[in-house]
């Protein structure tokens, strides 16, 4: 009895080795030569929808019938997670040979050897010049490049056309300053009793939020300056912040947050289902509307200035592609990234996508611009600002957002807020730099 | 049964009169019950619906017409056949580690006294107040240097490793079962080993059905490991697929919640099978009433 069960458990392990070792045979290393001599290189991005997947590989595979060196090997990780692989495999040393990462913190992934420095293939070919200079400002690190800016967005006021007509407004003049942007707002609200059937306009719905708003009202400064001084504290800002009070005073603090509560969740959307008359989104949010709003008649245009000639200022976003440190083979990565936003590659991109793209020249193709909309959008990347992070101030935003919100509850007033962030931001870079 | 009915109490024969009590505690229950299937319900409503209701304001409670379709396009948007056949694959490995390994040691510190036992259990202990974040890079690194990045082997390996918890909620049960059935087998002859597998293991079924569930349900779940260290898209896991539904400026919610729902199943459906034994087995003083 005794012996036979233990020749029984026994027998389970070596089984259970056999199923690993068949399981998974370990993956050919891809710094290996190929058999055809080609150079194999690893591409990571996040474009795994069925949009999206399709039009990035169609470039991958053109670019691979384009030359006989190399060969793009695309993967696909998730959105965000992609990140942390990618920081897992630079500190392994194994990392993709070419990724898509984010403007933002170019800079930052620069200073802790993430990504690679350019300089020595832009000697070469000097391609700077193809690329919106507000882009390729945020893709510099001590003046050099560590990456190439690719796509970008642009943020715009839509606008419903029949609520402007039942409103009596001329649905072919939207807004161009905030004076007529709220006296267009209070003709398109509609109201029973204490409730809204519809909200004419609220800054904070949408895609702009209040660093936007502060861009916008402050001539087109972002809470620093291009020597990474602070401009925080700003009679501009303190005036945006007043002016977007006021809008919460109009609405009521309680609508203000039962819409946010009700379209919070990213699933339902207050434009297309009519709750607000004008809204502030992306160029993409088109491709939305047309496959979920069909019946919507809508326009778009640059956000409203704060006054007549203090600028449209818009916010933008998007992502570059870069080097990770380490990867095997920069070279063949450099090959494949000055093709990925060349003209040829962007455009495509663009028309498949109506994204906006990082090349000046595929931007303004004739043939993705026949789209209104797709067209605003690219008028409005002149006017559209990044968020630039400081290196000493990496993680600004968890300073400045609590007194946002405080000015939002009525706890701080404007003026208070903004000193406050301004003296909080500016120890925090006094720390950092010491 | 019939062995037990002396001991029901007399209100149980009287199922007809309910007490106010137990009417107001049936109805926050029902309430309680509605609370936690919501949630639920709002998945599988989703994921029958089309994106043009999604986008509707005020959202509809029940679909106004049910597309079944978004299952079959869902499930022909990615290679989740190959997705699932990984992920069963990852979980098979994940239940017989654990459950063979953990059983195992978690013997040696309930039942057999050898010095630095303490100390052993304590280490071991504290093994679970380390953040799994922290431990992230530098296990990455070290698959990486064995060169096992880009294959299954990070992910199985540990699993025959032992873990902390599953180890200590055993080492508990297995205190629990009367040391005289041990001392019996051990004075009728019986090594170690055969005492664990003919004495303790049969009346362990409840916590080794628990741990079973929990980590097949870990490995079913497990969305950061597979992503981390499988490079290959043939290599991917359900909880990757369903991401590629997510994209960083719109997210396909019908698809993903078709998804959701039928990564679920799987889960739903093993847990109503071993509900039984998962409550008893997470209940630690269970012993051998089984």
């Amino acid at each position: 009895m005794h012996r036979k069960y233990t020749r029984n458990i026994l027998w389970i392990v070596p089984m259970v080795i056999l199923l690993l070792m068949t399981a998974c045979t370990p993956r050919s290393d891809s710094s290996e030569q190929r058999a055809d001599g080609k150079v194999e290189i690893d591409f990571w991005t996040f474009w795994g929808s069925e949009t999206r997947r399709p039009i990035i590989e169609k470039i991958i595979s053109d670019f691979n019938a384009s030359q006989d060196r190399i060969i793009v090997k695309h993967t696909y990780l998730p959105f965000g997670d992609i990140w942390t692989k990618n920081l897992a495999a630079v500190a392994a040393g194994n990392p993709a040979d070419v990724i898509i990462n984010d403007y933002a913190n170019v800079n930052l992934r620069a200073s802790k050897n993430q990504n690679t420095n350019l300089t020595p293939y832009l000697q070469k070919d000097n391609i700077e010049a193809n690329f919106y200079p507000e882009l390729w400002k945020n893709v510099l690190y001590n003046n050099e490049a560590y990456a190439l800016p690719f796509n970008t967005d642009t943020r715009m006021l839509y606008y419903n056309k029949t609520a402007f007509k039942e409103a009596g407004l001329d649905p072919n003049h939207p807004p161009q300053t905030w004076a007529e942007l709220e006296e267009y707002a209070q003709k398109l609200d509609k109201k029973s009793g204490d409730t809204y059937q519809q909200v004419g306009f609220y800054p904070l719905w949408g895609d702009f939020g209040i660093d936007s708003w502060l861009i916008n009202g402050d001539n087109g400064q972002g809470y620093f300056d291009d020597n990474n001084q602070t401009t925080i504290n700003t009679p501009g800002k303190v005036d945006t912040l007043k002016w977007l009070l006021s809008w919460q005073d109009r609405l009521g603090r309680q609508t203000v947050d039962a819409m946010k509560a009700e379209f919070g969740n990213g699933q339902s959307d207050a434009f297309i289902s009519g709750k607000v008359a004008m809204y502030i989104q992306t160029g993409t949010y088109n491709t939305q509307l047309e496959e979920f709003g069909k019946d919507l008649d809508f326009g778009v245009a640059p956000i409203p200035e704060r006054e007549s000639g203090s600028g449209h200022w818009s916010s933008g976003g998007g992502f570059v592609v870069e080097i990770p440190r380490g990867a095997k083979h920069p070279a063949e990565a450099w090959e494949f990234m000055k093709y990925l936003t060349g003209v040829e590659a962007q455009k495509y991109w663009a028309i498949k996508n109506f994204d906006n793209v990082a090349n000046m020249e595929a931007a303004q193709d004739p043939e993705a611009n026949q789209n209104p909309v797709y067209k605003a959008s690219v008028e409005n990347l002149e006017s559209t600002k990044l968020f630039p992070i400081p290196l000493s101030a990496p993680d600004y935003k968890n300073l400045i957002n609590p007194h946002m919100d405080a000015v939002l509850l009525g706890k701080e007033t404007p003026e208070q807020a903004l000193a406050a962030a301004q003296q909080d931001i500016q120890n925090l870079m006094a720390q950092n730099t010491k | 049964m019939g062995r037990v009915q002396p001991y029901i109490s007399p209100q149980i024969h009287h199922k007809k009169r309910l007490s106010p009590r137990q009417i107001i505690i049936f109805i926050i229950l029902a309430l309680g019950s509605v609370l936690f299937l919501l949630p639920l319900w709002w998945m599988i409503a989703t994921s029958l619906k089309s994106m043009q209701e999604i986008a509707q304001y005020p959202p509809t409670f029940i679909p106004q017409e049910f597309h079944l379709d978004n299952y079959i396009r869902t499930w022909a948007a990615a290679p989740f056949t190959q997705y699932t056949l990984n992920t069963l694959l990852l979980s098979f490995f994940a239940v017989t580690g654990n459950v063979i390994v953990n059983a195992f040691v978690a013997y040696g510190f309930a039942r057999i006294r050898f010095r630095g036992k303490k100390i052993w259990f304590s280490i071991l202990l504290a093994t679970m107040m380390i953040p799994g974040f922290v431990t992230l890079i530098p296990q990455y690194v070290m698959f990486s240097k064995l060169h096992l990045v880009g294959t299954y082997y990070p992910l199985i390996i540990p699993q025959f490793l032992g873990s902390a918890f599953y180890i200590f909620m055993l080492r508990q049960f297995y205190l629990s079962i009367p040391r005289e059935l041990s001392e019996a087998a051990k004075i009728d002859g019986a090594s170690h080993f055969y005492t664990w597998l003919r004495v303790i293991i049969p009346l362990s079924k409840p916590a080794l059905a628990t741990i079973a569930i929990l980590s097949f349900n870990g490995a079913w779940n497990d969305f950061l490991g597979p992503l981390l260290y499988v490079n290959d898209e043939s290599l991917y896991t359900l909880q990757i697929g369903l991401q590629s539904f997510r994209g960083s400026v719109q997210t396909q919610w019908n698809y993903l919640m078709a998804g959701s729902v039928l990564v679920l199943l799987p889960v739903i459906v093993l847990f109503f099978i071993f509900q039984r034994y998962f409550i008893e087995g997470m209940n630690l003083t269970a012993g051998t009433k089984g």
